[in-house]
């Protein structure tokens, strides 16, 4: 019975090399398009409100997901501030390596946001790190920046 | 057997392009939207969401049915995606049927979506690995390889020539340039499609659909609920999916079988004994333009053989006494896969209701079939409409 055969190396079967000869390139969408220019050209956070549920998105979408309203033309800004709702602190990396340094993960609900946006925190902030605390995003300078999620550096212990 | 009665009251699509600005869920949002705006209806009213889309490879999205969940309407509903490769579109209705015809539920939201411009540098390349590791992969196959063979077969069973095939794409791209969604209507002649390039052949470029984004969807209801929305529901009145073999290399290639015993089913269901005498209105999945004719031998619209020359004889136009295609299908309005089989869909939906436009075919037409096939190209997916 195979299960109970074992092949410690799969080069000694008789086996076909594959992948599949893809990649892809995805579009930012309306929303996406509009919350990078905003970081790209002002350093800023906008995001979507929904008058009728309340709710503001940041990253924000063209549509309310609890009531479907269309919020292409509710757009608002938000601070560049927020407060970290989970964190982690990351050793490894996704093929089970050590990183040299640890990497600080972070959910974060912009000032004003309901829903939460991931980012890096700085690791110079580890010490003073909680769950509530208040952090900042640190954006790259302007002319770095290209319209992608790297804009922002990361976020630090906002300076109160 | 009991089901309840299962009717379509909305439907909306979006524009199928060859490169949407949208993301995935920005489409299917706004299908959704749409065909709820149809309905007069609003997420409140939904029960349960039914999401149909083709493989994650193309959106190059893993778990794809997630991704989209929020822009189908699934905020804290049942969601369910599923997933029959090319006959995922017309399966859509059959999934969201089952919602609703079981009695689990009252109202179902059913969604497609492909956005296959995120796939490079071909949405092809994604196929690779459909074919078997050990028996085909190691010749580099594409998918054209398995259409070319079927298409030559089918062309030298019945002595077919590529012109008496080209008509096909001739008509449908034209019946395109009617469909507010499509992406490649176009007035066209056999001449343009025999000199087009050829890729494998008897393969050419305008024998085949295009690559497209786009999402479509619809609002089924359960008998009760559509009488209180509209006057002019459309019922589901069959269903029907089925496989032949279960592998593409298993199986005469001139016959679509696949096609037959879904078909069976959905017109047992739907009571129907003649379908070449009773159906008003046929869309069959037109990937390439053999397929058409393929398919409506399968869905047993003429005999075998027979469907060339009913094309030739303007019979399949959309002023003639079977229109097949009459949207323009996927050789004109686009193919963006799960999107296709549910456009095909909404425009028997449209038509049954008279409300297709410039695109309404004559006769004040009652029934109608739709039919997609995909997997590995042996599943056929089977929708009778009626009102
Ligand atoms: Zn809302």
């Amino acid at each position: 019975m195979s299960f109970l055969e074992k092949h410690q190396r799969n080069v000694d079967l008789t086996a076909f090399d594959g992948k599949i000869p893809v990649h892809y390139r995805y579009t930012l969408g309306l929303a996406g398009d509009k919350f990078f220019t905003a970081i790209k050209k002002d350093g800023k956070f906008v995001g979507t409100h929904c008058e009728e549920c309340d709710v503001i998105y940041s990253p924000p979408s063209v549509y309310c997901e609890r009531c479907f309203a269309s919020l292409e033309d509710s757009w608002v800004e938000l601070p560049s501030t927020g407060t970290v709702v989970a964190f982690t602190v990351v050793t490894e990396d996704d093929q089970g390596k050590e990183l040299d340094c640890p990497q600080v993960i972070a959910a974060i609900q912009l000032d004003g946001a309901d829903n939460t946006f991931v980012h890096r925190i700085c690791d110079c902030c580890i010490e003073d790190l909680a769950i509530g605390a208040h952090v900042q995003a640190v954006f790259k300078p302007k002319k770095e920046r290209k319209g992608t999620l790297d804009d922002i550096e990361y976020f630090e212990i906002a300076a109160e | 057997m009991s089901y309840r009665k299962v009717a379509c009251v909305g439907a909306g699509i979006t524009k199928f392009v060859r490169r949407a600005k949208e993301t995935g869920r920005e489409l299917a949002w706004e299908a959704a939207k749409m065909a709820l705006d149809n309905a007069g209806m609003t997420l409140a009213d939904i029960d349960c969401v039914v999401i149909g889309t083709a493989p994650d490879a193309f959106d190059g999205v893993h778990m794809k049915g997630e991704y989209l969940a929020d822009g189908s309407g699934g905020f804290c509903k049942p969601v369910m995606r599923h997933f029959v490769g090319g006959g995922t579109g017309v399966f859509a209705p059959i999934h969201g049927w089952q919602h609703i015809a079981s009695g689990k539920f009252e109202t179902c939201l059913v969604v497609t979506e492909e956005k296959m411009s995120s796939c490079f540098p071909a949405p092809a390349g994604a196929f690779i690995t459909i074919f078997d590791h050990t028996t085909e992969q190691p010749l580099g196959p594409t998918l054209i390889w398995i259409f070319a063979l079927e298409m030559n077969r089918y062309m030298q069973r019945y002595g077919l020539t590529e012109a008496d095939i080209a008509k096909v794409s001739v008509q449908n791209k034209l019946n395109a340039i009617d469909h507010p969604a499509a992406q490649l209507g176009a007035k066209i002649t056999v001449k343009d499609v025999l000199e087009s390039e050829v890729l494998a052949w008897p393969v050419k470029r305008l024998d085949i659909s295009p690559a497209s984004d786009g999402a479509a969807a619809i609002v089924l209801t359960s008998e009760h609920k559509a009488r209180r929305i509209t006057d002019k529901p459309v019922w589901v009145s069959g269903v029907g999916w089925a496989l032949d073999t279960a592998y593409w290399a298993t199986r005469d290639l001139y016959y679509p079988q696949y096609v037959e015993k879904a078909a069976r089913m959905a017109y047992d269901m739907a009571g129907i004994r003649e379908p070449n005498k009773e159906i008003h209105i046929a869309e069959p999945y037109d990937p390439f333009d053999y397929k058409m004719l393929h398919h409506m031998e399968g869905l047993l619209l003429c005999k075998r053989g027979e469907a060339a020359k009913l094309v030739a004889d303007g019979v399949t136009a959309r002023n003639g006494r079977l229109p097949c295609c009459p949207s323009g299908g996927a050789l004109g309005v686009g193919n963006p896969i799960a999107a296709t089989g549910l456009m095909k869909i909404i425009e028997l939906f449209l038509q049954l209701r008279g409300e297709a436009g410039k695109r309404q075919v004559p006769g004040d037409p009652r029934i109608g079939v739709a039919q997609a096939w995909g997997d590995l190209m042996q599943v056929g997916t089977v929708v009778v409409m009626s009102r």
